[in-house]
């Protein structure tokens, strides 16, 4: 490290960065210890269907195989979910989706375990699947869950804005248009995995790849009829969530299987095909829109159907739902509409969290709608924007008012001064031979934290150790994103400290203290606020100690520099380990509590959208520009160009900003154009890492982030949250660019080559 | 029933002799038999590059090979890497400096890549190093910043 | 478990196949590796071959170049020789899977995995590709498109190895072009690919060309009636446009995971628009 001193808004190395390079970060997959043995899950492998049997006899016989486990062996409820719990541990009565898993079999050996695997016979009778959502909501049509007093709607909403459908006939001007998206696998590159073990006092350790430890543990001791405080879950680095992590994957598995294991350490680690197959999937979603306006281009009314496939398991269905029918109008002032949302069950892979989280899908349609209005009215796109574009003070489609930092203006205007905005018409003149060229925009928002009803809490926790470091209890995952960085930011600029005096212990159960999810965008939101009480806290009590010991009336006249406390009118210094030394271990620790401030407004009456987080308070803003390039003889899709101009409030550490804004982005054009987790009737089709197609290093182009810096008052210095918005540009942003080069609005993504050349149909050749 | 083989290599600079099946794959050898949890698996067919490691100083896929086939070769991973003064390689520290990762899980086999790339091409242009990590997906989207990191040192050798 | 054996010499070699009858053969292990993964029964004896040095290399003498069997298409890339004479093999290497398979791919494990989609195999089609195939007592010739026999399917008998590819150095073409689409920008298996040779005359009209078309087919395709209906036609969009309707009814592609049949047919043919930017 060039410099020890720590600042917030410079860029700080990340510490983890240094063990990651060397190999010797350790990960959940790098567990393995002393005589241990594999778990494995017997996969279900079909749809739909009912379990009648399930024989171990055959697996039980293999060499090498110690034990078979079926629900039988479960002592809990068998179930899991964060917000409904749908999902057994292991099948009892009923097959709901491919991956679901009907047996547990540890074996000493990989290929022991392999060939138990196979050798356990499972007895199911096939009912027809529910292939997709409009089947499912079919009158007569099968049923997921026969007792879903719903059938198989597992959440639906409607929200009226203003004067609704009513507003309809005031427009002057309609656009109408359906759009699709496609069901995305995170394809994190550590799989689920997890390594456990039953200590003699009857406690289960668990350290796996999550990006929730304290609430796996609550759904782990339910689901296994444990007592959590038996339950400890640890987790070390990880390696890519995206949301993936946030809910159970082996968790439940591996605990059950060290109950079983005699003392001895359990290794569970799903292949890709196996992760493929049982993790949850961004919600493949369908979005019906009319987005009216009058003839000055003043948007009038939206109306907004949605519908999300969230698989056989709630997981975060009905959540992603309400995300997605808040986010449905974008940033802008839309004072009538109707929102309608259903998030429906079927026996297709489960959807899950997925970073972006329901805004993704709506973005991509409420930007997709605003070329269409701009072509029809004849009215630039960026003009469109910024005349609807939401200010501070505002209500936002679904009726909140925004009391927090606004900045989609200043980020569309930054991009109508930005050089990829003005030079697009020359760089459309320069098109070579079969080619063409478009630009496309979209403007974004997405909101963090959970909602007005569940608390968005954090606990702090911070230690002045004997050797006069401070060691921070980070109690939310770092699955890559940087925020432990950042909590090192907060501390050791607050506490005056250089990285050398900076610890970290990584989310554990035992140790660091509940402080919810590692996802909404919220992590150095939440935790960070915490943990900035945290540290004034310990800067206060150690001064104070200070002034007790030179027996000085006045702590304020204390400050800390690196490594001491000095007393400023005499000079006079205590170093941090002195004064560690007569401190008792109680004093030593400080915690702090944060809560994040909700919206009050009452923009709905339905309790159930209220609980699944509608409306936010605080959003994030982007302004995002393509550069496209389309080939006329193969439809494919040269992205040129791509920037990102952002509202994320402050920023702390340009460098991981700029990380996340260059992932989310990645992630994003993977959405637009290549990646398609497919299926048919229920089977996965894209069964592995040759056939879904994340984008490599000659698909991203370089990415150009300007970071507002808008200074958020509730936010740790002035920071929002940076985490999701940058993946809900680039499809829209895409696709705009494409309609501007063709043309043709593609409502379906990903936005393939085949797709390109049956809209263009060029007779090239004549 | 087939039995062990002897099976011996140069490792990170050491001499290996290991007992294993013929056809255990090299990912789990390095990680299950002989400890280094550095190189990672996360594809198991080549299409990932999580698992690169040297092999006579070629970046290979340790999960398309099988153990017999190190007889005699000498294996360099990321655990093995070392710079001029027994620190980090320079293409080490500046990943860090430049933030060149976010969850890592890639980052050893891109490593490894890389020195490959530097060993045949100490002076990459861009595009070249784009093409070189073309086989090693990283899915936090650190591409740009592994370029610019590669593409920095290429200057540095550039300027000497 | 799999025995696995690593000869040295051909001679060890044809012993293990023949105590072996049921050997499976590998060379970079980037295809072979890979479908045993998804197969529970593993075969009982695998032989790779990497160790076959005498099966490696690329040599030249005044009318031929002779590339070994074990020649890993990154060798085969910075080898003078090659990059010399045989852009055409150039340009589908650097587009072939991706650096660290390259590294481990051999060009006669891309010939016998079959594939239509295989990245070398247009290029060799068109350079008429000779394939010596050798045994213990014997060496055999065959041209490529006789040795591949369909997807997966080659004309190699147990005991056989293929151990060199032969390619005349004349005819000399200008223009080494080839194309492959694929769905992202590497780590990609073809959807369509394209390799030709051609002569272009100072007014413009070909005077030479030969042409093959991967993923269109059951193996690499090649159409004798289309390069002489091409010769001697302007290299224009209305000299191409008829060829291009030809190449489409031509080609029998299937629908799979990555295209439909229509999409590969459709630009199979369009490809062929490429090759306007070498009009003089």
């Amino acid at each position: 490290m060039k410099s020890t001193q720590i600042n917030i808004g410079s860029t700080l190395c990340r510490p983890d960065a240094l063990l990651k390079v060397s190999g010797t970060a350790k990960f959940a997959v790098d567990y393995y210890g002393q005589d241990y043995i594999w778990a494995g899950v017997k996969r279900a492998s079909i749809p739909h269907g009912t379990l009648k049997n399930v024989d171990c006899s055959k697996a039980l016989k293999v060499p090498g195989v110690l034990t078979v486990l079926t629900h039988k062996d479960i002592h809990g409820t068998n179930r899991q979910g964060v917000v409904k719990k749908d999902q057994p541990v292991l099948v009892d009565d009923k097959i709901r989706h491919c991956g679901d898993a009907v047996a547990l079999v540890l074996a000493e050996t990989k290929s022991a375990l392999a060939e138990g695997l196979v050798a356990v016979r499972t007895d199911t009778k096939e009912l027809q699947p529910v292939k997709d959502v409009m089947s499912a909501l079919k009158p007569g049509s099968p049923l997921v869950h026969e007792n879903n007093a719903k059938g198989n709607i597992l959440l639906a909403g409607e929200i009226a804005v203003g004067k609704s459908l009513a507003a309809l006939k005031e427009c002057d001007v309609v656009v109408e248009a359906r759009f699709e998206t496609q069901r995305q696998e995170h394809a994190y590159l550590e799989t689920e995995n997890g390594w456990a073990r039953l200590d003699d006092k009857g406690r289960i350790e668990i350290v796996c790849s999550t990006q929730t430890p304290f609430r796996d543990r609550i759904e782990v001791a339910e689901a296994l009829g444990m007592d959590p405080e038996n339950i400890r879950i640890i987790v070390p680095n990880v390696g890519g969530a995206f949301g993936g992590k946030d809910g159970i994957t082996v968790q439940s598995l591996l605990a059950l299987a060290a109950q079983h294991s005699n003392g001895r350490p359990v290794k569970m680690w799903w292949d890709r095909e196996e992760s493929f197959l049982a993790s949850a999937k961004r919600h493949p979603c369908m979005m019906a829109y009319r987005l009216g306006a009058k003839l000055d281009g003043t948007l009038h009314f939206l109306d907004v159907d949605i519908i999300l496939d969230t698989g056989p398991y709630d997981h975060l269905g009905g959540v992603v739902l309400a995300l997605a029918m808040e986010h449905s109008g974008g940033p802008y002032r839309i004072p009538n509409g109707l929102i309608r949302g259903r998030c429906v069950y079927t026996n297709n892979p489960v959807g899950g969290a997925f970073r972006g989280f329901g805004v993704t899908q709506v973005t991509s349609a409420i930007e997709r709608a605003m070329d269409l209005l701009a072509e029809k009215m004849g009215m630039d796109r960026l003009e469109l924007r910024l005349k609807n574009a939401l200010k501070a003070g505002d209500r936002n489609f679904v009726g909140k008012t925004l009391t927090t930092s606004t900045g989609i203006i200043e980020c569309l205007e930054t991009l109508s001064r930005h050089k990829l905005w003005k030079q697009k018409s020359s760089w459309k003149c320069g098109v070579p031979p079969f080619k063409r060229r478009g630009i496309g925009i979209s403007a974004t928002m997405h909101a963090s934290g959970y909602g007005p009803v569940v608390p968005d809490y954090a606990n702090a926790k911070l230690e002045l150790t004997t050797r006069g470091s401070f060691r921070i209890y980070c109690g939310v995952v770092d699955m890559g994103q940087g925020n432990t960085t950042a909590n090192i930011q907060i501390v050791g600029s607050l506490l005056n400290q250089p990285i050398e005096k900076m610890e970290v212990v990584l989310p554990d159960t035992d140790k660091t203290l509940p402080s919810g999810s590692a996802s909404a965008s919220r992590c150095t939101y939440t935790f960070g606020n915490a943990l900035i009480s945290g540290a004034k806290i310990m800067q206060e009590r150690l001064c104070q100690k200070a002034a007790d010991l030179m027996m000085i009336k006045d702590s304020n006249e204390f400050s800390m520099i690196p490594g001491a406390i000095r007393h400023l009118p005499t000079n006079r210094e205590i170093r941090l380990e002195t004064i560690a030394r007569i401190m008792d271990s109680s004093e030593k620790t400080v915690t702090a509590y944060f809560r994040a401030p909700v919206a009050t407004d009452s923009v709905t009456d339905d309790k159930n959208l209220r609980l699944h987080g509608i409306p936010h308070n605080l959003f994030s803003y982007s302004a995002n520009l393509a550069y496209v390039e389309v080939d006329e003889i193969t439809g494919k899709v040269a992205v040129a160009d791509y920037l990102t101009v952002s509202d994320c409030g402050n920023v702390m550490n340009p460098q991981i900003y700029e990380q996340q804004i260059q992932g989310g982005v990645c992630q994003g054009l993977g959405l637009a154009l290549y990646e398609d987790f497919e299926t048919l009737d229920g089977r996965i089709i894209t069964k592995d890492f040759s056939t879904y197609l994340a984008p490599t290093s000659m698909d991203i182009p370089d990415i150009q982030s300007v970071a507002l810096g808008i200074h958020e008052p509730t936010g740790p210095f002035g920071a929002k949250g940076i985490g999701e918005i940058s993946t809900n540009g680039p499809l829209p942003t895409i696709a705009n660019a494409i309609f501007d080069a063709t043309g043709y609005m593609f409502d379906k993504s990903p936005i393939t080559p085949e797709a390109i050349l049956d809209a263009l149909n060029i007779n090239l050749s004549g | 029933m087939i039995s062990n083989l002897l099976i011996s290599f140069e490792l990170n600079g050491k001499e290996i002799h290991i007992e294993a099946q013929p056809d255990r794959r090299v990912i789990d050898l390095l990680r299950e038999d002989l400890g280094l949890t550095g190189p990672k698996e996360s594809c198991g067919r080549g299409d990932c590059g999580s698992c690169s490691i040297l092999v006579d100083g070629f970046v290979r896929l340790s999960c398309l090979m099988l153990a017999v086939q190190l007889n005699g070769r000498k294996i360099v991973t990321i655990e093995g890497l070392y710079g001029p003064k027994g620190l980090l390689h320079p293409v080490q520290d500046l990943f860090v400096e430049l933030g060149a990762l976010q969850c890592g899980f890639c980052t050893p086999g891109m490593i490894m890549t890389i020195i490959d790339l530097l060993n045949s091409n100490p002076r990459p242009s861009r595009d070249e190093i784009r093409e070189a990590i073309s086989g090693n997906i990283c899915r936090c989207g650190a591409y740009q910043k592994i370029l610019d990191a590669v593409e920095t040192i290429s200057e540095r050798v550039s300027q000497r | 478990m799999s025995k696995v054996f690593m000869p040295a010499q051909p001679d060890e070699l044809w012993g293990i196949l023949d105590e072996n009858p049921e050997a499976v053969v590998y060379a970079g292990g980037t295809d072979l590796l890979v479908r045993l993964r998804s197969r529970f029964t593993k075969p009982d004896c695998l032989v790779c071959l990497e160790r076959l040095d005498d099966l490696k290399g690329v040599k030249a003498d005044d009318d031929d170049i002779f590339i070994g069997a074990l020649t890993t298409h990154r060798e085969m890339l910075n080898d003078p020789i090659i990059q010399k004479d045989l852009h055409i093999l150039t340009h589908a290497l650097k587009q072939l899977g991706s650096p660290p398979i390259r590294n481990m791919g051999t060009l006669g494990g891309n010939i016998v995995t079959a594939s239509p989609a295989g990245d070398t195999l247009a290029p060799l089609y068109i350079l008429n590709a000779q394939l010596e195939i050798g045994s213990r007592n014997s060496t055999r010739r065959a041209p490529i498109e006789s040795f591949i026999l369909g997807p997966g399917k080659v004309d190699l008998a147990h005991g056989e190895i293929l151990s060199r590819v032969v390619v005349r150095k004349v005819p000399k073409f200008e223009v080494h072009h080839y194309e492959k689409v694929g769905k992202r920008n590497a780590l990609a298996c073809s959807v369509v690919s394209m390799a030709t040779l051609m002569n272009v005359s100072s007014n413009n009209l070909i005077s030479n060309i030969r042409l093959a078309w991967g993923s269109v087919g059951p193996t690499v395709l090649r159409f004798g009636d289309i390069e002489h209906f091409l010769v001697g036609k302007p290299l224009t969009v209305e000299g191409l446009s008829e060829a291009i309707n030809m190449i489409q009814e031509l080609v029998k592609p299937i629908d799979d995971i990555r295209a439909t049949a229509c999409y590969r047919r459709e630009v199979a043919g369009r490809l062929l628009l490429r090759l306007l930017k070498y009009s003089v």
